[in-house]
């Protein structure tokens, strides 16, 4: 084998390796320069601003793309700021500003999933196949004899951008420091069982059966009944029954837990 | 240049010697970007023309440049240079020229700068006599431009072809019943596995 230290410096050779990549070089970087000249798009500097200030997860909560997609129809108007959820409060109004238009803090909100049947709620018949709540859907309205049960099937939990749900027990649920309120589970879940309400909010009904007491009580041990207690027993008039269901408005809600220990069935739930 | 010579290019570049599954190049975008057929389909499509372009450019570069020169030794740096700077421009052309191309391959021409197949295609055709190994030619001497720019092209679509199997099998993966620990990334690669037992079959005839 040559000595390759020993060799003595062939100066033009040396000569021309400096030669030819300063040529190279120079000679592509003009190309570079002159392409982006002649090839130069005009990027509109609100979208950019706009785009800086998002959250830039990409979850496509919102319905566009990506945050690139979002930026492009908020700068265009096409788009409402609130259809994000990832992006905090001071960020918003600093796009807001960019764009010119009055900004109103929405409430930062995360999702729950009404339902806490699973294991609790009896089965039509044993489901084995492909997985996810839309292929079991199929199969005469899932396995589920409740009309309005989480299926199980963890579509939610593959839709989640942020890891924030789990399904335990056959039920899904939702991890409330994990989420950031995009809202893709919200859309993804068949049954319209996961629901957006305020990070301030102590309870949440875990059932969404509209079904008479009798009927839920046949199907699950832990549905609700529409008995009302918690309507008759709450202190600020927070809840009321709508079609065999409690449904709780939140801006009276302070969080006593009367409800909580009222309900016979324990589907009210504390955060 | 001879049609059988032609058609064995194809073959080679396709089949026997695919980038991916036979040389082993190019494995991150194939793990990577084939979640799912389109995105996949994209990516190919991308680096099979970065492929045919490096190979047109690069090519006589060497071949006019460096040989008369005596600075074979500078091929890499001078390869990565120049495909890096075709991709850069590529890029501020299509974007110009063409939205709807730009928006359905853009994002992954960045990728591709630094794509080991790309620098492989290259290399391997500046080779004279493992090219005439690999696609048939009786003498060395008779490898040209032509040729390698042809199997560039179709090192490119062989690109396309494991790509496309790959994530058509992850879609169809991601639906079955799988144990939790082999599911996504592992199970992807079993998978990979066997595409590459498939075509090592193309090696044996």
């Amino acid at each position: 084998m040559e000595n390759l230290f020993l060799q003595p410096v062939d100066l033009t050779k040396l000569l021309y390796v400096l030669l030819l990549v300063a040529v190279i070089t120079v000679v592509f970087a003009l190309l570079i320069v002159l392409v982006s000249k002649v090839c130069a798009v005009k990027v509109d500097e609100k979208e950019e601003a706009v785009k800086e200030n998002l959250a830039g997860a990409n979850c496509g909560g919102c319905g566009y793309a990506g945050c690139a997609d979002f930026a492009k129809a908020l700068a265009e108007g096409k788009a409402e700021l609130s259809a994000c959820g990832p992006t905090p409060n001071e960020n918003k109004a600093k796009i807001a500003e960019i764009l010119g238009v009055e900004f109103v803090a929405g409430e930062e909100k995360f999702a729950v999933v009404a339902c806490s049947g699973g294991i609790n709620a009896k089965n039509k018949y044993d489901y084995v196949g492909n997985e996810g709540c839309s292929a079991q859907i199929a199969f005469i309205g899932g396995q589920k004899f409740c009309e309005d049960g989480c299926l199980g099937g963890g579509s939610c939990m593959t839709a989640c951008p942020y890891n924030a749900i789990h399904v335990k027990d056959g039920v899904a649920y939702t991890d409330r420091s994990m989420c950031e309120a995009c809202g893709v589970c919200v859309k993804k879940c068949p049954k319209g069982l996961v629901h957006l309400i305020p990070k301030s909010a102590h309870v949440y009904i875990a059932c969404s059966s509209h079904c008479k007491g009798k009927t839920v009580m046949d199907m699950c041990k832990k549905g609700c009944i529409g008995c009302g207690l918690c309507a008759k027993n709450c202190p600020h008039g927070a809840i009321t029954m709508v079609d065999n269901v409690a449904v709780i408005d939140y801006s009276k809600c302070n969080g006593c837990l009367t409800c909580v220990a009222k309900c016979p069935r324990k589907c009210i739930k504390e955060i | 240049m001879d049609f059988l010579v032609i058609l064995s290019t194809m073959i080679s570049a396709l089949f026997i010697n695919n980038f991916v599954v036979s040389q082993f190049l190019g494995i991150c975008p194939f793990l990577g970007v084939s979640k799912d057929t389109k995105s996949a389909f994209g990516m190919g499509v991308a680096v099979t023309f970065v492929m045919t372009l490096t190979c047109l450019i690069t090519y006589p570069i060497y071949t006019y440049i460096l040989v008369p020169l005596g600075l074979e030794f500078l091929e890499i740096i001078v390869f990565i240079f120049i495909i890096a700077a075709i991709v850069q421009m590529i890029e501020m052309a299509l974007k110009k020229f063409s939205p709807t191309l730009y928006n359905a391959m853009g994002i992954y021409l960045p990728l591709i700068t630094t794509n080991c197949a790309v620098l492989g295609v290259a290399e391997l055709v500046i080779d004279h006599e493992q090219m005439a190994g690999l696609i048939g030619l009786a003498n060395a001497s008779q490898m040209n431009m032509g040729y390698a720019v042809l199997y560039g092209l179709f090192a490119g679509l062989g690109f396309t072809l494991a790509i496309v199997i790959m994530s058509g099998l992850r879609e169809k993966v991601a639906r079955l019943p799988i144990n939790k620990h082999l599911k996504g990334f592992p199970i992807a690669m079993i998978a990979a596995c066997f595409i590459a037992m498939a075509f090592f079959v193309f090696a044996l005839i």
